[in-house]
């Protein structure tokens, strides 16, 4: 498809400021995603192992722990994206 | 039927709802990846069959009704089956009328909706005589299925040649299991490699940045610029057959009963054929691409629900591209479903009618009206609070907690190096209905070369 408004392929002059990575269509930072992937990967499989061992329980303990672990990083990490509102134009 | 069931159908939906709501609208999430994992634990979790379609349908119809929006409001495929609408998008966006995309798009996502949940239905039960026969000859069909994903390919001969090597890399590993005692001998471990496909390319990746001179040499970005076009508040509950005319109520309907004809077929070839080829007439811009993105939003949608509701009701084996990828924890997901015992078997037709109508309709009128009125609001929402490396973590999570169940820690080494060859073909252009195929086919495939 066109890349017509995709604005990932952009590069721009300032060399310092260039620290994320494209990884499945949108752009993490490297320590951003360690940190999440262990983060999440912690309290998924504690969930699961934690919990009594009488099925269901393990399996609704780890989505409960994969939630928890999905809002930690939400809050601890920043989106790699910038913001500008576009008005109308004719 | 039972009153309490129906009332966890209903809360099931509405959840769907909401979660695929803001799933869909965050960039980059591929439909298999985000609907597998979360309805396989559903399933394993033991909810009963009709709370757990309910959820599946309200889920791809907001998911599908969402994951066109940052397409109108930024230029950005919420998901791959949005990519072919960014072109028109952006030609309205142009013209100064984004906001005209979403009410177009989403629109057509309910007509798709409303003509493809009948035709299903009635399509299924047509299939339903000729079902013994090809359950018969499943086994070769995935093979076949496999075939011809594999000639579909950008590169076939590459996707050919893969198809016996991904096979042995399969049976292999779930004989090593047998073998040193991971799992018992009538157990066939596959939720986990079905899982370890889906997020190949990100486990490639992963093990990309391990490699010193592969992340040095990685292109670097800085943030993402995204830009939002302001849009007017909607007055009053929209109204589809309001929002779009006379003929692009035609045309989609027409696109949305094509598609769910053609479950068999890959959702995203037959969006970018038909909508083009429905919209080539139309000469003014601004009403031909309103003509298209209509239409194909309305054909993907009802792709994704022809293509889950045929298979399930008429067959009980997955063969359509979405049976085998996203509604694939309906069909097996063993224990609790196997291609013996799923969905199809368990369920009579008015469970079928009722958990797909609740299903729609609790999404369309939760996300349809959320779409139409606050469209903008949530993709600022989502663009500026949720970060993909949290996604990329909730399913990097479930995928692991997933192959530990299915035989303990080894397969979660297992599961990586599924993952990293999957994501090395992915990369080659092999597509993922291809490497579904070869998973299902691949004890046959190996009987057949040993002369079983």
């Amino acid at each position: 498809m066109s890349d017509l408004g995709t604005p990932t392929n952009k590069q721009t002059t300032i060399e310092t400021s260039e620290q994320n990575i494209e990884v499945w269509e949108d752009l993490v930072k490297i320590k951003d995603l360690v940190i999440s992937l262990i983060i999440c990967s912690i309290t998924t499989l504690g969930g699961y192992l934690i919990a009594p061992n009488e099925p269901p329980k393990p399996l609704l303990f780890g989505l409960a722990g994969a939630l928890i672990g999905f809002i930690l990083c939400s809050v601890m990490i920043k989106p790699k994206r910038n913001f500008r509102y576009e008005d109308r134009e004719g | 039927m039972d009153p309490v069931i129906i009332i966890q159908m209903i809360g099931a939906a509405a959840l769907g709802a909401i979660i695929y709501t803001i799933i869909g609208i965050a960039p980059g999430t591929d439909e298999t990846a985000v609907l597998a994992p979360v309805t396989l634990v559903l399933v394993l979790s033991g909810f009963q069959p009709v709370v757990i379609l309910a959820f599946f349908i309200s889920a791809i119809v907001a998911k599908k009704l969402t994951d066109s929006i940052p397409v109108a409001v930024a230029g950005i495929p919420g998901g791959v089956m949005a990519a072919p609408m960014v072109e028109h998008a952006m030609i309205l966006k142009k013209h100064g009328v984004p906001d005209l995309s979403i009410r177009k798009m989403a629109s057509g996502s309910v007509i798709g909706t409303l003509v493809s949940v009948p035709v299903s239905l009635i399509l299924a039960n047509a299939l339903i005589p000729m079902a013994d026969v090809i359950k018969e000859y499943a086994s070769p069909l995935f093979f076949i299925g496999a075939v011809f994903l594999a000639l579909m390919c950008k590169n076939r001969w590459l996707a050919l040649a893969m198809i016996v090597p991904f096979a042995l890399l399969i049976q292999g590993l779930r004989h090593l299991y047998w073998g040193v005692g991971a799992v018992p001998a009538d157990t066939t471990v596959f939720i986990s490699f079905f899982l370890g496909i889906t997020i190949g390319p990100v486990i490639l990746t992963l093990f990309e940045l391990l490699n010193n001179q592969k992340r040095k040499n990685l292109e670097r970005f800085d943030k993402k610029n995204i830009t939002l076009y302001r849009t007017k508040m909607e007055k009053g509950f929209p109204n589809p057959f309001k929002i779009l005319d006379r003929k692009e109520v035609g045309t989609s309907a027409l696109a949305s009963f094509l598609g769910s004809l053609t479950f068999f077929m890959s959702p995203v070839g037959m969006t970018i054929f038909l909508g083009e080829t429905l919209s080539s007439r139309v000469k003014d811009p601004v009403k031909k691409a309103a003509r298209a993105i209509s239409s194909m939003d309305g054909l993907t949608n009802a792709a994704y629900i022809s293509g889950t509701l045929i298979p399930l009701v008429a067959l009980g084996i997955p063969l359509s591209p979405m049976a085998i990828g996203p509604a694939n924890a309906l069909f097996n997901a063993p224990p609790v479903f196997t291609l013996e015992h799923n969905m199809h078997h368990v369920l009579s037709t008015s469970d079928f009618v009722w958990a797909t109508l609740i299903g729609a309709v609790i999404a369309l009128l939760l996300t349809f009206y959320v779409t139409i009125k606050f469209s903008q609001q949530i993709c600022a929402f989502v663009f500026k609070r949720v970060p993909h490396e949290a996604m990329l973590g909730l399913f990097f999570g479930l995928v692991l907690m997933l192959a530990f169940m299915d035989a303990g820690w080894i397969n979660i080494g297992g599961v990586l190096l599924i993952g990293l060859v999957a994501g090395i073909l992915h990369r080659w252009g092999i597509n993922y209905g291809v490497q579904f195929m070869v998973l299902y086919a691949a004890p046959w495939i190996i009987n057949k070369i040993i002369g079983g």
